[in-house]
């Protein structure tokens, strides 16, 4: 028989089972639902009115548009993140509950392992992600069709690196305790430093960004490729860049390229 | 016809702590194959081996003609593996184990579901095919993992510790199938394993100890060759068993116990007549492959009262989750 249909299979396979873990783990679901709701609902409806300035009695948005359109594309990035480092979790238990093992005594080809492992974490982070895209209208933020197909494949590219960036983490933790906290620690600085929350002003030249905020957070945020991700999504959803539009896509990529052949060493070793 | 299982001087460390010192044997096709050992002799790694999921340090191990080291996928499509302990997907019903199984190994889905329907019920679990694993015993557990590792037709089949923790009546139920497998199939069974009384069935049984394999033939041929009869005493006290220990120096201690090789029946008497009165309790055991392994190490196999704690662990755990 075809090789590649036997290999095709495999993948499958190892995809579908983390769709069927997916579907049956609540706790992660409900997460991926309540998360959006209080960074949308509580935290860019609360500050939705300050993210204006007046002069000279005229309001002006700092950027042109409200706190709310400018959360939207960051709020996907978060639950992306969330669910993608969780899945170090369920690489974790199938090394310590002895799952991997089944999986290691078959004919698979350990990368191919990998892949459709994390094919499968990915595909669970994009659907997370798309979760928040029911609350554009919420937000006020309209898209048509190629945009949504645009977000949707950078959702997944971006998705596919965090989760082997998941794998990595998975392949240096030893035990589930203290992954949760260990996350956060990885996730929410991240998140915060990824100009996520507020803007860099970019009607300002750099000496002026530097009076505003201090170098250091400047710099962290230039150095974190969350914000490139945060940036790209907001490029496509909302038509607004910080950066060069390219920088985005190129840093999704890169990280998804990366942190696949680091995932892999990773797992060749087991 | 090359052997289903050949081993030639394989070497395994761990930790700088040798596990597996010049091991060698080799199995025939369709042979059932125990190998026998207390905790920590080494089984489990000389499994983990033969499946390819480790690396020996030097030697040669080879399934149905195939080096596990330079060829390891291709050895795997020959095999299929019972873990010590549980490889399953709990949070996957019986069906999606098997339906997974037979996706990573390449099957057609028709085939996928001709073979899984064929396996449930030779473990018997027709009715529990959508059940979760989680919700499922010890016992049920372990069929399933057989039918699991049956669902590729494999031609060599290993067991690591097929029934420990389970009660009689299941490990029974375990073997029967596995016997009925090998006649039907001419499947080659490696188990490892160690309940004696496991392997009095076996072709072949392989005593290991300390990563060494200390003795190799059919149980009749191990009986006959370091199955002597023993004679185990519990002295009174302390004086009393220091006092048997000096007058004979081939008594083996067994914790409170001591065990003396029964030459012959003059020399039973004889010890008797002396120290009767100072034991408390006297058993003969006749030759049998426990007394084989005695002879062999100078230690029992295990320590029986672990071997319950372990059944009435297991069948506690079962009503709780039921």
């Amino acid at each position: 028989m075809n090789r590649a249909v036997i290999l095709f299979r495999g993948v499958y396979g190892v995809w579908l089972r983390e769709i069927t873990r997916a579907t049956r783990d609540r706790g992660q679901m409900i997460g991926g639902i309540s998360r959006p709701l209080i960074w949308l609902l509580v935290l860019g409806v609360g500050l939705n009115p300050y993210f204006r300035g007046e002069v000279f009695g005229e309001v002006k948005y700092v950027i042109p548009f409200t706190y709310l359109q400018f959360l939207f594309p960051a709020v996907i990035v978060l639950n992306i993140m969330y669910t993608s480092i969780q899945f170090a979790v369920s690489v974790i238990w199938d090394r310590e509950f002895g799952f991997l093992r089944e999986v290691l005594v078959s004919p698979m080809p350990r990368s191919l392992i990998l892949l459709g492992k994390v094919l499968g974490g990915s595909t669970v982070a994009m659907i997370h992600g798309g979760l928040v895209l029911i609350l554009a209208r919420f937000a006020d933020v309209t898209l048509d069709l190629d945009q949504m197909a645009m977000a949707l494949g950078l959702m997944f590219v971006l998705s596919f690196g965090l989760t082997c960036f998941g794998v990595v983490l998975a392949s240096r933790v030893r035990s589930f305790e203290g992954f949760g906290v260990f996350s956060n620690t990885v996730i929410l600085p991240l998140y915060f430093t990824s100009s996520s929350i507020f803007p860099l002003d970019p009607t300002l030249s750099r000496t002026q960004t530097a009076t505003a905020y201090p170098e250091w957070l400047v710099f962290m945020v230039q150095i974190n490729p969350i914000t490139y991700a945060v940036d790209a999504l907001r490029g496509t959803i909302i038509g607004f860049n910080q950066f060069p539009a390219w920088y985005g896509p190129a840093v999704i990529f890169a990280m998804a390229a990366i942190f696949f052949v680091w995932a892999l060493i990773g797992f060749r070793r087991q | 016809m090359s052997a289903a299982i050949s081993v030639e001087n394989l070497f395994a460390s761990y930790g700088g702590k040798t596990v597996l010192n010049d091991v060698s044997f080799s199995i025939p096709r369709g042979a059932s194959f125990a190998l026998l050992g207390p905790n920590g002799a080494g089984k489990t790694t000389l499994v983990s081996i033969l499946c390819t999921l480790r690396l020996p340090d030097r030697g040669r191990a080879q399934i149905a003609g195939i080096d596990v080291v330079r060829q390891p996928a291709k050895a795997r499509e020959t095999i299929g593996v019972v873990f010590q302990d549980s490889s399953l997907d709990d949070r996957l019903s019986a069906w999606e184990n098997l339906e997974f199984h037979g996706l990573v190994h390449g099957l057609a889905p028709k085939v996928r579901h001709a073979r899984a329907e064929a396996v449930l019920a030779l473990v018997e679990l027709e009715d529990w095919a959508d059940e979760i694993v989680r919700n499922f015993s010890g016992g049920m557990r372990r069929r399933l993992e057989i039918a699991r590792a049956l669902m590729h037709e494999p031609t060599i089949l290993f067991l690591d510790e097929p029934t420990v923790g389970l009660d009689p009546q299941t490990r029974q139920r375990i073997w029967s199938y596995l016997d009925r497998l090998r006649r039907e199939r001419n499947l080659t069974v490696l188990t490892t394993t160690h309940y004696i009384e496991e392997v009095e069935t076996a072709d072949q049984v392989c005593v290991i100890d300390h990563g060494s394999i200390i003795a190799q033939g059919t149980p009749g041929e191990l009986k006959a060759a370091h199955g002597s009869r023993w004679l185990h005493i519990v002295p009174r006290d302390e004086t009393t068993a220091t006092e048997i220990e000096i007058a004979y120096p081939q008594a083996q201690r067994l914790g409170a116990n001591l065990a003396l090789p029964v030459a012959s029946e003059e020399m039973a008497d004889a010890f008797l007549a002396a120290y009767r009165n100072r034991l408390e309790e006297i058993r003969f055991q006749e030759p049998s492959l426990e007394s084989v392994f005695l002879s062999l190490t100078g230690r029992e196999l295990r320590d029986r009262a672990d071997g319950q704690r372990d059944a009435q662990r297991s069948s506690g755990r079962r009503g709780g989750q039921r």
